[in-house]
């Protein structure tokens, strides 16, 4: 009894049971029983109803915020944004140059959305100076700025579920090698990629 | 005040920061000045405030959106907050832009420092974005 | 400002995952995006809470600016519709709690009235005697609605008026998903019996 948490009509009759087939024809219980008669009717027109008060809620004009509330919660978003970090790509006579982080993640999401079947999603960026890290030796050279150290940047992507994943990556990593030096100036450096998700089509 | 007197002429911070910020909109690749998070809170408060209707204050630093400027003994220092085209190099487009600057300051006969550039943002050009 | 001002354009087709992902990375076009799909949903939920137009708006607000907030520490960012709801629901029901320690809320009929006068369904067929049933429906099942307790009103509306699982009520209300479905079989027969005694 205890564990029963149904709630039910005096015949016994499950009130959900009711409400999920008030569509269809009564059993042979609800047709001669008066109780469930009564609810099933009750119960059908309480569907009518709700779907009538859904429709007209959400049409309804004078049942949204006035505008002034979006523009408070921006306003309080722009103010509390952390500041984008800058990466300095070059520095000489006439004046350093530096890169925000979100411009340059704006870089690796344009080539992303190139790559048919991605969805980018978080994107990091990390500086690896070329004395923490070994490998730094072997990438390819020949463009200026970030002297001493390279881009270590990281994607996280959501896929389309009817892709091959490792060609797609693969095809994902080549835009982003070729689109960083082509928008920013400089090397993509290391592009680690992560798969996270698949998004509905 | 801001006023530098040279040369029997005048040479405010603002006049070389509209000098700055109309040489980089003429430069390919430029879309815009960007105005920064900081500028914006600089609107919020009474101080800032002020400081946007007077703009030019009193350490000779001239600050709108996208643009600072100041002069320090008849040296003009900048920097500029820019948003650059995707279709453009961005190192590339901030050295012209750097280049520029310099030449067309150096033609007001103050001194030019360095010119600092920031690029906040990288986008397709506004054509590009119209479906 | 008017750099956020003009609607946000994500690649066509993008996924609410992806939008929300992006302004986790502090992309304010992104979070536009979202308190823009967002707002007049948590709304309709606020006000039928509520029935005030100041507190709903509040709540829309406090909602979503928390949002921003915690935004960097949602793991999962298919929750986020699951999670401002959330956030939106127990600021209602905050607000409710309030109000009881203090004095009982007089609900203006006339308010409500007007706002599900005005403007309803302005799309549907133009019949005035269509329209005037539909209307008076609509009212005497807020009315009935108003009168249940605020959880098993916040289970209610979340299920029926913005469909969503019963798992996330769940969450939200801090009860297992049988619960809620008790919860509701329970608020439809009381409700569906009030509305008869109206008629």
């Amino acid at each position: 009894m205890a564990l029963d948490d149904e709630p039910r009509l005096g015949c016994g009759r499950s009130i959900d049971r009711i409400w999920t087939t008030v569509d269809q024809p009564p059993n042979a219980h609800e047709q001669t029983c008066g109780q469930c008669q009564a609810a099933r009717s009750r119960l059908r027109s309480l569907r009518e109803a709700t779907q009538s008060l859904r429709e007209s809620d959400v049409h309804n004009t004078d049942l949204k915020p006035r505008s002034g509330v979006k523009s408070s919660i921006m306003d309080v978003a722009r103010a509390e944004i952390r500041r984008s970090r800058r990466i300095l790509l070059a520095s000489n006579g006439n004046g350093t140059t530096e890169i925000s982080e979100q411009a340059l993640s704006a870089v690796i999401r344009l080539a992303a959305a190139e790559v048919h079947g991605i969805h980018a999603r978080r994107c990091r960026i990390e500086i690896a100076s070329a004395s923490s890290d070994s490998s730094a030796g072997d990438r390819p050279s020949g463009y200026p700025g970030l002297v001493g150290s390279h881009l270590v940047i990281g994607l996280r992507v959501a896929v389309a579920p009817d892709i091959n994943i490792p060609r797609t990556v693969e095809s994902l990593r080549q835009r982003i090698i070729t689109a960083v030096p082509a928008g920013v100036g400089i090397s993509a450096g290391t592009v680690n990629l992560t798969v996270e998700d698949l998004y509905d089509v | 005040m801001s006023e530098i007197p040279l040369q029997s002429q005048v040479i405010t911070s603002k006049l070389v920061a509209s000098l700055a910020a109309r040489t980089a909109l003429e430069t390919p690749g430029v879309l815009r000045l960007e105005p920064t998070v900081q500028g914006f809170l600089a609107r919020l408060g009474p101080a800032a405030l002020q400081r946007l209707y007077n703009p030019a204050s009193q350490d000779g630093t001239y600050r709108d959106d996208g643009v600072r400027v100041s002069i320090n003994d008849n040296v003009a220092l900048v920097h500029l907050d820019i948003a650059t085209d995707i279709a453009y190099t961005a190192l590339n487009v901030a050295e012209i832009v750097q280049q520029r600057v310099r030449e067309n300051i150096g033609h007001t006969g103050l001194a030019v420092g360095p010119v600092d550039v920031t690029i906040l943002a990288i986008e397709p050009p506004p054509r590009a974005r119209v479906r | 400002m008017e750099h956020y001002g003009h609607g946000y354009e994500p690649e066509p087709g993008l996924d609410e995952g992806s939008i929300v992902a992006r302004a986790q990375d502090g992309d304010l076009r992104a979070f536009e995006y979202l308190v823009n799909s967002y707002q007049d949903r948590l709304f309709r939920l606020a006000y039928r809470m509520l029935n005030d137009r100041g507190d709903a708006e509040d709540v829309v607000q406090d909602a979503l600016t928390a949002s921003w907030r915690g935004l960097a520490m949602l793991q999962d960012v298919q929750a986020f519709g699951g999670w401002v709801y959330r956030l939106a629901t127990n600021r209602c029901l905050d607000v409710l709690r309030k109000r009881s320690t203090r004095t009982e809320h007089i609900t203006d009929p006339q308010d409500i009235l007007s706002i599900s006068m005005d403007g309803a369904g302005s799309d549907q067929l133009a019949d005035p005697a269509y329209e005037a049933e539909r209307t008076a429906r609509d009212d005497s099942l807020t009315r009935v609605v108003n009168t249940l307790p605020p959880e098993q009103r916040a289970c209610w509306l979340l299920r029926e008026m913005h469909g969503r699982s019963y798992a996330e009520i769940g969450v939200t209300l801090k009860i297992s998903p049988a619960a809620v479905r008790g919860r509701l079989a329970r608020a439809r027969i009381q409700i569906a019996e009030g509305m008869s005694e109206w008629r």
